[in-house]
């Protein structure tokens, strides 16, 4: 009853939606796009019902009762990750730079490879819940647990408000809704299948949306390639001979010109991927670390397809939209810039090349996608948050592993509610902001705070609480630090005349950074727990090799062994 | 109890099976690992010392070349990725099963 309430409820700004469709592209009410978006809010809101009752114990709500197959769990890892930044922000940086808008993409896809081979059958082996488990296997609970609870707080809320600015956007745009309502029915989205269907909910609404979109990247990418007689050659050829950079828009640009920079980005790209909290929570959902390591294939698969798909989306609007003067915004003696004017700006590119090569019924369709692929990465980020305050700060640090399965629970969920709210009410304030920042300052902190830890802990023996903390602290403030100087807050939001740290991503130092502490920190510390903790290596090793003992008596296990 | 535990961890420790098995499986994190970063990271620094090389289109076809390579990344990549999960798959499961099996009574 309390779902066909809430069902109605969503229905309610949805049906507003209807009355104003497409009104930004001037075409008129567009039923099928409508019926396309209310389509997809029912599946999803069906999936959630349906997992109603599984989410009653910790293992329930954190990980769908790590039941989750490696096929399936592969589709919704690829589904997390995939957010509408790769697939409209990409495509929108070929449109306009060309082939630098690829090495996004590359830079993406290269931090698969790394979360294989580093990460998921070990945290699989040492943990649970979140990868704080893997983190305080053997190092004390309390500061391990709570530095990385706010390094996941940090980097899902930058993330989370990022998509949210970015939904509310494409919302408003194709619908010409108001943003608040846009963003709010996001927000009440997620909070309703993290809150009602916990993991399993979240999981099923992201294989939903992971096979939506590579359907619907496919479709359109077959239709451009069609256009263009399946020849790359001439989809280039075309693409160059129209775009105002020309031949330039097939060679390296400026984007990764200067080597510093690139580097930086490349290393935030790379190793934040290792340390986004929502992708590795994903790995608790299978039953054993074998089938972390089968599930990490197939979403390398998905995400590697993809990327061969964007920059022919990119490419191909470049001949298709720029030759065609009714998507963009023309001014009074017919001139246009074949870029920043296209109407709703060059994130639109996606969107607008399905109406251009398949009309109302294949805009209709990616634009669903489009929210689809929102959805389903802003409910992966609000459950990451909400089981790091309620399984880091509230199970673990408060109620010490104590607390009941029930009340842990709770907790999250009203953390869920809140995380929520948090997210609509900034990305309602930062409406008009500059935010491009924010997606990028949330892969720099996981880089230099998730990832430094983790894979000290796991892998170098001498790691002490205190070097770990201080590290995980000093890679979460160097890099706020940072992007706060850089150009894009300094100059961009605070409107200073030039930067005080001149490259745009801090990676490049802050991760060095927060290993050296590590490092130093460790190496320093004399005190008994360090030794105690360097001591409970070994069982902590013998653990994430073979697996050989559950979660409840691994912790035994390296008391044992103090 | 917690004697009984820190020895076994200890006897598992000095076991030749384990420490062939920790080895292996090392050996191919790692090596795999450096790969992967050289090939991305090669190709950033191939970005910025030849960058107008990378514009010129390959022999026979208008493709250019910085393209091609980076679609052929996509694909080393994936073929990466399946190398580690058919290894982990044919070699190490099966006794990392069994070890688990052995020394878990």
């Amino acid at each position: 009853m309390r779902v066909l309430l809430a069902v109605l409820f969503i229905a309610f700004p949805f049906a507003a939606f209807a009355q104003a469709a497409s009104a930004a592209a001037g075409r008129g009410t567009d039923w099928i796009a409508i019926g396309m978006f209310m389509a997809i809010v029912l599946t999803t809101l069906v999936i959630t019902y349906r997992s109603a009752g599984s989410t009653k114990s910790r293992a329930d709500f954190y990980t769908a009762g790590h039941a989750i197959t490696p096929l399936q769990n592969g589709l919704a890892i690829a589904g997390d990750f995939l957010s509408a930044a790769a697939f409209l922000g990409i495509s929108a940086l070929v449109y306009a730079n060309g082939f630098d808008g690829f090495l996004y993409a590359l830079g993406f896809l290269t931090g698969w490879p790394i979360v294989l081979f580093l990460m998921s059958e070990r945290l699989r082996n040492l943990g649970s819940y979140t990868f704080a488990d893997a983190a305080a296997f053997r190092l004390e609970r309390t500061p391990i647990r709570l530095v990385a609870a706010i390094g996941s707080l940090v980097v899902v809320l930058f993330y989370l408000v990022a998509q949210m600015i970015g939904a509310g956007k494409v919302i408003e745009l194709l619908f010409g809704v108001n943003y608040l309502i846009a963003v709010s029915s996001v927000g009440i989205l997620m909070i309703l299948y993290v809150t009602v269907g916990g993991m399993q909910a979240t999981t099923w609404v992201q294989i939903t949306k992971a096979a939506l979109l590579l359907c619907g990247g496919t479709l359109l990418g077959f239709v451009v390639l069609r256009r263009f007689d399946f020849s790359f050659a001439k989809l280039f050829a075309a693409a160059s001979s129209i775009h105002p950079k020309g031949e330039a828009i097939l060679a390296p640009g400026g984007l990764f010109a200067e080597p510093v920079s690139a580097i930086s980005l490349g290393l935030a790209l790379v190793f934040g991927t290792c340390g986004l909290p929502h992708i590795l929570m994903r790995f608790f959902t299978v039953k054993d670390a074998a089938d972390a390591r089968k599930s990490v294939f197939y979403a390398t698969s998905c995400v590697a397809y993809f990327s061969l798909v964007i920059p022919i989306l990119g490419f191909g609007a470049v001949p298709i939209l720029m030759s065609d003067s009714s998507y963009f915004r023309v001014d009074a003696s017919g001139q246009f810039n074949k870029i920043t004017d296209l109407i709703g700006g060059p994130n639109m590119a996606s969107i607008h090349l399905a109406h251009a090569v398949g009309g109302p019924v294949l805009l209709g369709f990616i634009s669903a996608v489009a929210f689809a692929t929102i959805l389903a990465v802003v409910a992966g980020l609000t459950l990451a948050g909400c089981s790091a305050i309620g399984h880091d700060i509230y199970g673990q640090v408060i109620a010490k592993g104590r607390g009941s399965d029930a009340r842990e629970v709770w907790v999250s969920k009203v953390a869920a509610v809140c995380i929520g709210i948090v997210a609509v009410l900034l990305a309602y304030s930062f409406e008009n902001q500059n935010v491009a920042f924010m997606a990028g300052l949330a892969l720099s902190v996981a880089a230099s705070c998730n990832f430094p830890v983790l894979a000290m802990a796991i892998f170098w023996r001498g790691t002490t609480t205190r070097g770990a903390v201080t590290g995980a602290l000093a890679g979460l403030f160097s890099s706020v630090i940072l992007v706060v100087f850089s150009k894009t807050v300094w100059v961009a939001v605070f409107g200073f005349k030039s930067a005080l740290f001149p490259y745009e991503n801090p990676a490049l130092f802050s991760m060095p950074l927060a290993f050296l502490c590590i490092w130093l920190f460790s190496v320093t510390d004399r005190s008994a727990r360090a030794a105690r903790e360097r001591r409970a290596f070994d069982a902590q090793f013998v653990q994430s090799e073979i697996g050989i003992t559950l979660a409840a008596e691994g912790r035994v296990m390296a008391e044992a062994t103090s | 109890m917690l004697q009984f535990t820190r020895d076994r961890t200890q006897e598992i420790i000095r076991d030749p099976r384990f420490r062939n098995l920790a080895s292996a499986r090392a050996k191919l994190r790692w090596s795999l690992s450096i790969v992967t970063l050289i090939m991305f990271f090669g190709f950033i620094a191939l970005i910025s010392t030849a960058k107008s090389a990378l514009g010129v289109a390959v022999a026979g076809s208008s493709i250019p070349l910085g393209l091609l390579l980076a679609m052929s990344m996509c694909v080393v990549v994936v073929m990466l990725t399946g190398f580690y999960v058919y290894r982990s798959n044919s070699r190490f499961d099966e006794l990392a099963s069994l070890l688990n099996r052995e020394f878990r009574q």
